[in-house]
């Protein structure tokens, strides 16, 4: 609980004046950015050497570097806890970086709001409530474009064309499909903003393992054209399987990191989080 | 500064507002706002009970106050002669028909399973009920109110003692907050908050028409009193003595007598409740109620049962918003269902408990008898105000009379911009909670 | 012929004024429905916002009459309706800049916001009764009737009268525009389809770039101009008296939550719903009984199920059974 007395209800949860739907929990680390800055190299996106945690909280990040280069799939994996998705965050801003840096393209972004940061080139996929659940499969892909101006039908041909059975169901509120379909919504959904890399929160939670492995082709589909993707997945050895590059995570810190291939052969990685 | 000694000074401030109308204006108006204040403070406690420990949202205050009210006129007048064998058995057996086929009702739906069976045996209940009602009702009520309708045409009461009417309007209070809670109350979410808007509303129009049960908008005037009467004070030789020697002329010493009579009897009150809402909340249901408030589900998974929980402070709440509802009753000699009006006696309760603090039964009080205060002296400072801003006006001036005329509506701009000031920049009330 | 008769009877006492009645109280609880679904509270100052709007609306129209401008047969207060619309923009826009924004930027709990309305109300309630006083204030003028019940009779020939008031027809026309705009705003348009993905998914809107901000403010520009709209049918209709649209409060929040909180096309609904459960509850139907039943069986009293006082009870009563039955309304899920 937060000591801010605006925040305290007196656990009311009269549902006749109050909507707690959809309501914002969102903290990100800064509401107004500050200042970028070129430093140029280095990998496309790279959260370098990250010590940070929640507001005013303790760190839960430590020392952690996550990089992903164009045209690769950069994978997270850990046991539960291990901070996989609070480093992803980390990377999208919505945790205070109290040392390290974030840089996107050469461009040092760790000041930047997390919208900013989407308008920079940031498509980010939350684990959950990651579609419009009332609106239609066609609206929540405009709500993905919306900080666009230009014309952006084609960009949700390209979306429609990579996700088929959304074309079929675009007059259907998102709330309506299944849960592969929703997550395909949602991928589509950052895909609008033509982003230069997408970050996934554990893509595949939740849905049975047919829906999994098809929502990984997608994955790999999405890559192929050219777009940096770095995930976190609950699921590590299909995750490794088709990564680039993994990153092992344990208590907030790099454990092992190499190629997809060379975590899943390495016996150490397979023994502790692989199940042998 | 400390606390304590930062809360006695924010009392002995609010006293000395107090005695300050009393040596501005007069000692009457002083006493009055106490009177008024000590009232509003025992509302305010009933409410931040349920607001400040409970999280519930009563929007009905008026209501229970209102029921108070009637409870007064019920209690302590006398019944009026030949009403009850012409109607009032009458009148009751209705009441009780109407009673059964809303419980017959309660069965079906609990009892029966979905379906069309269930709803059309239920939409049957319902109507054949509200039929044999009104035909036993319509007829009963128009022969009670065919009894001397100039003085009385209502059922008239039990002639008992007034001050037993005080603890009758808890009770009817909270038999009222019973039947809404159970229903307004549930597990996940609940809709107390347009219940009771919706309740207070239909217990003053059942106040205002009913005119066999209190006489409707004919009021009820003259209603016995606790205290003495101040024509028989006056007519006392020794109270007259005991008067001039304190240099009061008897008719002034009489009417601060009366009121100070009230005053005593309500401080006792405030005291009273006010003692045993910190007994209770030092407890162990207290400390039960304020997990509850603070981490429902932990309370939940800990076995407590929520929902009633919320019901019983609930129906308390309210039972305490009755009883004052009762002894402003009894203050104003009579009941006068037109007066109530939500602003006043819904609204306003809650500025009190904000402003004083809510969770914090000292605050509320407090806030009450700070809120009151202000009440009552906006007018004559917003037609103050009002005559300084228009001084340069020239003496015809429209602008100026309309100024003037409508000072006495700074009350509610006024209220509005504590209650918004309070929170901006003391969220937490004058005495927070601890 | 009987059958007509009482069917004329029915539209002119019951039909007709629940039709104008729903379409007032459908435009009061979509301001609640919308203020509910973006901002994530109910509004209590919603009643006296209509009344503030309305108060404008007398003034332009009082205006407008003294320097000889009108509309001939249809009431000048259309005329006053833009100016009144402006004006209670103008008022909730600064109220939202110098109260609600600040418990926005605290991130307040929605209860917070209640509190904060209650104060928002107190101000405004005296705010109107500063300016224009407490009492009724006529400022309906034009035409009276669209069809006088003498007139109704001496064209059809029946026994019965069917009197259709100007104000009731043009309440009905401008709710159906307003109702028409809103949908229309909220479906089709850019900044509509933000406002209801807004309401649907908040962390979701801001990471798409959706400006909260910009969507409260619409929110609260489309709400004065409902609420407005609303106080000003509804003031031509019966009578202006600011006291009035306090009271009104309980049969709007009633419409919204019998709909579904948070759902426009509930409001409506619910809107009409009970409106029409008012009207025919409270109706005395021994006319039209006495022209359906056969001359034996015609009833004795005036068949009126509850007295006219009591019109709040039947909001309330159908609320009930509504969330006992249907806790989240008739419409329920779809936010905004």
């Amino acid at each position: 609980m937060s000591d801010s007395p605006y925040h305290d209800d007196h656990g009311n949860k009269d549902a006749t004046i109050t909507n707690k739907a959809g309501m914002g929990t969102m903290t990100p680390a800064h509401r107004k950015s500050g200042k970028t800055q070129y430093v140029g190299g280095g990998p496309f996106l790279i959260g370098d050497s990250m010590t940070g945690g929640y507001g005013k909280g303790p760190d839960i990040l430590h020392d952690c570097t996550i990089a992903v280069d164009k045209g690769e799939i950069a994978v997270i994996v850990g046991p539960n806890g291990a901070g996989k998705s609070t480093a992803m965050k980390a990377v999208f801003g919505m945790l205070d970086v109290r040392s390290g840096s974030v840089r996107l393209d050469g461009e040092d972004i760790t000041n930047l709001s997390p919208q900013d940061r989407v308008v920079k080139g940031m498509g980010f996929v939350p684990q959950t409530s990651n579609i419009f659940t009332s609106m239609t499969v066609e609206e929540n892909l405009e709500m993905g474009a919306f900080i666009r101006t230009d014309d952006f039908s084609d960009t949700m041909e390209q979306v429609y064309d990579l996700f088929p059975i959304l074309k079929e169901k675009r007059n259907q509120p998102a709330g309506e499909l299944s849960g592969g379909q929703r997550q395909q919504v949602a991928v589509g959904r950052a895909l609008m903003t033509k982003p230069k890399v997408l970050m996934l929160d554990e893509p595949t939670a939740g849905v049975s393992p047919i829906v999994m492995d098809e929502l990984f082709d997608r994955i790999i589909e999405v890559a192929r054209t050219g777009l940096p993707i770095l995930m976190v997945e609950q699921n590590a050895r299909q995750a490794l399987a088709i990564a680039d590059k993994g990153y092992v995570l344990v208590q907030g810190q790099n454990a092992y990191t190499g190629t997809g291939k060379e975590l899943l052969a390495d016996p150490e990685v397979r023994k502790s989080f692989l199940g042998g | 500064m400390s606390e304590p000694v930062k809360n006695t000074l924010l009392f002995v401030l609010v006293g000395g507002l107090i005695l300050l109308t009393g040596f501005m204006q007069s000692w009457n108006s002083a006493v009055l706002i106490l009177n008024m204040g000590l009232i509003s403070a025992i509302m305010a406690i009933g409410v931040n009970l349920q607001w400040g420990f409970a999280g519930l949202f009563n929007v009905g205050v008026m209501g229970f106050v209102a029921l108070g009210g009637l409870a007064v006129v019920l209690i302590s007048t006398t019944p009026t002669p030949g009403a009850w064998s012409a109607g009032g058995f009458g009148i009751v057996l209705a009441l009780l028909l109407g009673a059964a086929t809303v419980t017959a009702a309660v069965m079906i739906a609990q009892k029966m399973s979905k379906g069309r069976a269930r709803t059309i045996s239920l939409i049957a209940v319902l109507v054949l009920g509200f039929f044999v009602f009104r035909a036993v009702m319509d007829p009963n009520v128009a022969a009670v109110e065919a009894i001397n309708p100039a003085a009385a045409g209502n059922i008239g009461g039990l002639s008992l003692p007034v001050l037993l009417a005080w603890p009758a309007g808890g009770l009817l209070a909270a038999g009222a907050a019973w039947l809404i809670g159970k229903t307004a109350l549930g597990l996940r979410s609940d809709y107390l908050a347009i219940a009771t808007l919706g309740i207070a509303e239909i217990i003053i129009a059942v106040l205002k028409n009913e005119d066999w049960l209190a006489r409707g908008v004919k009021n009820v005037i003259g209603l016995p009193r606790p205290v003495p009467y101040e024509i028989d004070l006056q007519n006392d030789p020794g109270f007259v003595e005991s008067a001039a020697s304190l240099g009061l002329d008897p008719v002034t010493a009489s009417t601060l007598y009366v009121k100070l009579g009230y005053s005593v009897l309500f401080l006792v009150v405030l005291l009273v409740l006010l003692w045993m809402a910190q007994m209770a909340l030092k407890s162990p249901w207290g400390r039960m109620m304020r997990a509850i408030r603070d981490n429902e589900v932990a309370a939940e998974a800990m076995g407590k049962d929520v929902t009633r929980r919320h019901l019983q402070i609930f129906v308390l709440g309210s039972a305490i918003c009755g009883i004052a509802g009762a002894m402003m009753t009894t203050l104003d000699g009579q009941l006068t269902p037109g007066t109530y009006q939500p602003l006043r006696f819904t609204f306003l309760i809650w500025v009190m408990v904000i402003v004083g603090g809510s969770g914090n039964n000292f605050g509320a009080v407090l806030g009450a008898m700070l809120i009151w205060f202000l009440w009552v002296q906006v007018e004559p400072i917003g037609l103050w105000l009002m005559q300084v801003i228009t001084a340069g006006m020239p003496d015809g001036s429209a602008l100026r009379a309309h100024l003037i005329d409508s000072a006495a509506h700074m009350r509610l701009l006024t209220m509005g911009v504590v209650l918004l000031l309070v929170l901006r920049f003391s969220p937490r009330g004058l005495i927070p909670e601890r | 012929m009987d059958f007509l008769n009482a069917f004329v009877a029915l539209s002119n006492f019951v039909l007709v004024p629940a039709i104008a009645y729903g379409s007032q109280l459908a435009l009061g609880a979509l301001g609640v429905t919308l203020i509910y679904g973006i901002l994530r509270f109910s509004n209590f100052a919603h009643g006296d916002t209509m009344a503030f709007g309305a108060m404008i609306a007398v003034l332009a129209t009082w205006w407008l009459q003294s320097i000889g401008v009108g509309l001939g047969p249809l009431p000048t207060a259309l005329l006053a309706l833009p100016i009144a619309i402006l004006g209670c923009m103008l008022l909730v826009l600064i109220t939202d800049r110098l109260v609600y924004r600040f418990y926005r930027e605290q991130k307040a709990k929605p209860v917070i916001l209640v509190i904060v309305s209650m104060g928002v109300m107190f101000i405004t309630n005296g705010l109107v009764r500063f300016v224009i006083g407490p009492d009724d204030q006529n400022f309906a003028d034009g035409e009276r009737f669209l069809i006088s019940a003498r007139d109704f009779k001496e064209m059809t020939g029946l026994e019965e009268g069917l009197a259709i008031k100007t104000t009731q027809g043009i309440t009905v026309v401008v709710a159906v525009i307003a109702v028409a705009l809103l949908f229309w705003f909220l479906n089709k348009t850019r900044t509509g389809k933000s406002m209801r993905a807004y309401s649907d998914n908040e962390d979701l809107a801001l990471l798409s770039g959706i400006n909260p901000e910009r969507v409260v403010m619409y929110t609260w520009l489309i709400v004065a101009a409902l609420a407005t709209t609303a106080g000003v049918l509804y003031g031509l209709d019966k009578s202006f008296k600011p006291f009035v649209y306090f009271q009104l409060l309980l049969p709007i929040f009633a419409s919204a939550i019998v709909g579904g909180l948070g759902n426009p096309l509930g409001a409506i609904a619910g809107g009409f719903i009970i409106a029409f459960s008012e009207v025919t509850i409270t109706y005395a139907w021994k006319k039209v009984l006495t022209y359906l039943a056969p001359e034996t069986l015609e009833p004795s009293g005036l068949v009126q199920l509850l007295s006219t006082d009591y019109k709040f009870a039947v909001s309330f009563v159908i609320l009930l059974i509504v969330l006992l039955f249907k806790p989240t309304g008739l419409f329920k899920g779809k936010a905004v």
